[in-house]
């Protein structure tokens, strides 16, 4: 049968340790070595102080919906068979947003403020995406 | 807070012109780009020699191609002395309209034509997946999952409905049933609206703009120079823009969300919201004109859910927004066809002409939000009639 890959990210150079860290079910973003700030998505400097020097952090992975939608009309044939699904930003505990789908979840029971934690999903021996699901409080 | 006041009034839109627009298959997005622009031309009657800047909105599909501006000016027979292809999405004409302003007023120009064409189907040319690496493989893909996720944010924090973002589609609508050029003529009732399906929950089909395949121009020159040309000149009076990283809300501390770029163009016009006659708002979608209605200063959270559906926002009301149709109903030109209508409404040729208009507004809204990370640009300008 005829399928269409879903679009992965490509790994650059410096968003290479974050997908590093997903292989090993960690989710890790930038730390600021001047300033402490906690930056996503992964770049080169920091936009508070413009430092280069930083350290990946794992994160708690645990976080609340800050935003879902659910999409209907795919923009992308590899999605056609998925739809209707769910988008959601979640915000990190520690505060950086990010998106992700929130999967063992109802679309009807998805709402903002929900707590989530992240769970990890192994597309190829490169890509595991974070995803996340409903947890407790 | 930048300071325009110098350049208020000291330059004008005379001449405006829009390419057959719809659903236009087989035409390139240059041969739109040039047919408006000759449009614009035979408008003002301006000499072609005396255009000397030509600005162009960079298409969003058109593949790797160079020079777009400078292409443009070379198949309308024109050497320009200033010449740029810009990208700012649908906030690029009244950025354009503010580049060619401070061209002409610096002495870099006479005139400036400011330019766009689109073809949504181009021949020769692999579509792009726009997007973020970090929200594409989630299946986030496009500006319409990211107004889906500012409509929920709205809904959530300020209680606005899909029956408030209906009433303002219908009310579009209503605008371009008496627009002979719209795209989109059918009557639309809330009804309708309410039934036609989800595209990106919470935003269903009618939240949307159209589809479109057409191009726009303008030409800005000296208010003084303006005097001499055919048409009666929309002086330019109020500029603003700001580009800001926002994921869905404002930044944090308070800046973001398009607020400057009216403080801007309000403090340049020397005037307040409450001057303004008639604008027309950057309507991608329907969360979009709840979003500048608001952050622009002509409502506050409370009320701005509410206003389409009592009347407010047409002819009569306290403010008529898109009253050709926008880009919901009208077409979608990237804002052209809002520079286009802006202007319409200082020369009294509207078809849904609002009475004796001083000041007509325009914004605009691009940007790159389906990007990494992802920025969004806001444009505002302030017309004044002479």
């Amino acid at each position: 049968m005829f399928t269409i890959d879903k679009p992965l990210p490509a790994v650059t150079e410096d968003g290479a340790p974050y997908w590093e860290a997903t292989r090993r079910h960690q989710l890790c973003v930038q730390r600021c070595e001047r300033c402490g700030h906690l930056r996503f998505p992964p770049a080169v400097l920091c936009p508070k102080c413009l430092a280069t020097e930083h350290r990946w952090v794992a994160l708690s992975g645990r976080g609340r919906i800050f935003s879902f939608i659910v999409v209907h009309r795919p923009q992308h044939p590899a999605f056609f068979a998925d739809a209707p699904y769910n988008v959601a930003i979640v915000e990190l505990d520690e505060g950086p947003r990010l998106h992700a789908n929130v999967v063992g979840c109802a679309n009807a029971d998805l709402r903002i403020g929900l707590p989530v934690e992240v769970v990890f999903e192994k597309i190829d021996d490169e890509i595991t995406l974070p995803k996340f699901r409903p947890c407790a409080a | 807070m930048n300071d325009l006041r110098r350049l208020r009034d000291r330059c004008a839109i005379v001449g405006i012109g829009l390419s057959r627009f719809g659903k236009v298959p087989g035409t390139s997005a240059m041969g739109f780009c040039l047919e408006a622009a000759r449009a614009a031309i035979e408008d003002c009657g301006i000499a072609r020699d005396t255009i000397d800047g030509v600005l162009v909105l960079m298409p969003a599909q058109m593949g790797e191609q160079h020079g777009w501006a400078s292409r443009v000016a070379a198949y309308l027979g024109i050497v320009p002395s200033f010449c740029a292809t810009v990208d700012m999405g649908g906030a690029t004409p009244i950025g354009m309209l503010q580049m060619a302003v401070l061209a002409v007023e610096s002495g870099t120009c006479q005139a400036v034509l400011c330019a766009f064409g689109t073809q949504t189907n181009p021949q020769g040319v692999i579509p792009q997946l726009f997007g973020s690496p970090w929200a594409i493989p989630y299946g986030d893909i496009g500006a319409i999952t990211f107004t889906a996720h500012q409509a929920r944010r709205q809904m959530h924090e300020h209680g606005v409905t899909s029956l408030d973002y209906g009433h303002i589609a219908v009310q579009w609508r209503q605008h371009a049933m008496a627009n002979p050029q719209a795209q989109m003529r059918k009557p639309m009732t809330i009804a309708d609206h309410q039934a036609s399906r989800f595209v990106a929950e919470p935003l269903r089909l009618f939240d949307c703009c159209l589809v479109t395949d057409g191009g726009g121009a303008f030409i800005v020159t000296s208010a003084e120079r303006a005097r001499d040309l055919r048409q009666r000149p929309a002086l330019v009076s109020g500029l603003g823009q700001v580009h800001s990283a926002e994921l869905i809300r404002p930044w944090d501390d308070g800046r973001g969300g398009g607020r400057e770029a009216g403080e801007q163009a309000f403090r340049m016009a020397g005037c307040t919201p409450a001057d303004i006659d008639v604008i027309q708002i950057y309507d991608a979608f329907t969360p979009r004109v709840v979003h500048d209605l608001v952050r622009y200063g002509f409502a506050d959270w409370e009320e701005v859910g509410r206003l389409a559906a009592s009347g407010q926002l047409t002819v009569g009301g306290r403010l008529p927004c898109n009253t050709a149709g926008g880009l919901l109903s009208e077409g979608h030109l990237s804002g052209m066809n809002h520079v286009a209508e802006a202007v319409r409404q200082i020369r009294g040729t509207s078809t849904t002409q609002v009475p004796d208009v001083a000041l007509s507004m325009c914004t605009g809204f691009g940007g790159a939000p389906h990007e990494a990370p992802p920025t969004v640009a806001y444009t505002a300008a302030i017309l004044r009639a002479p």
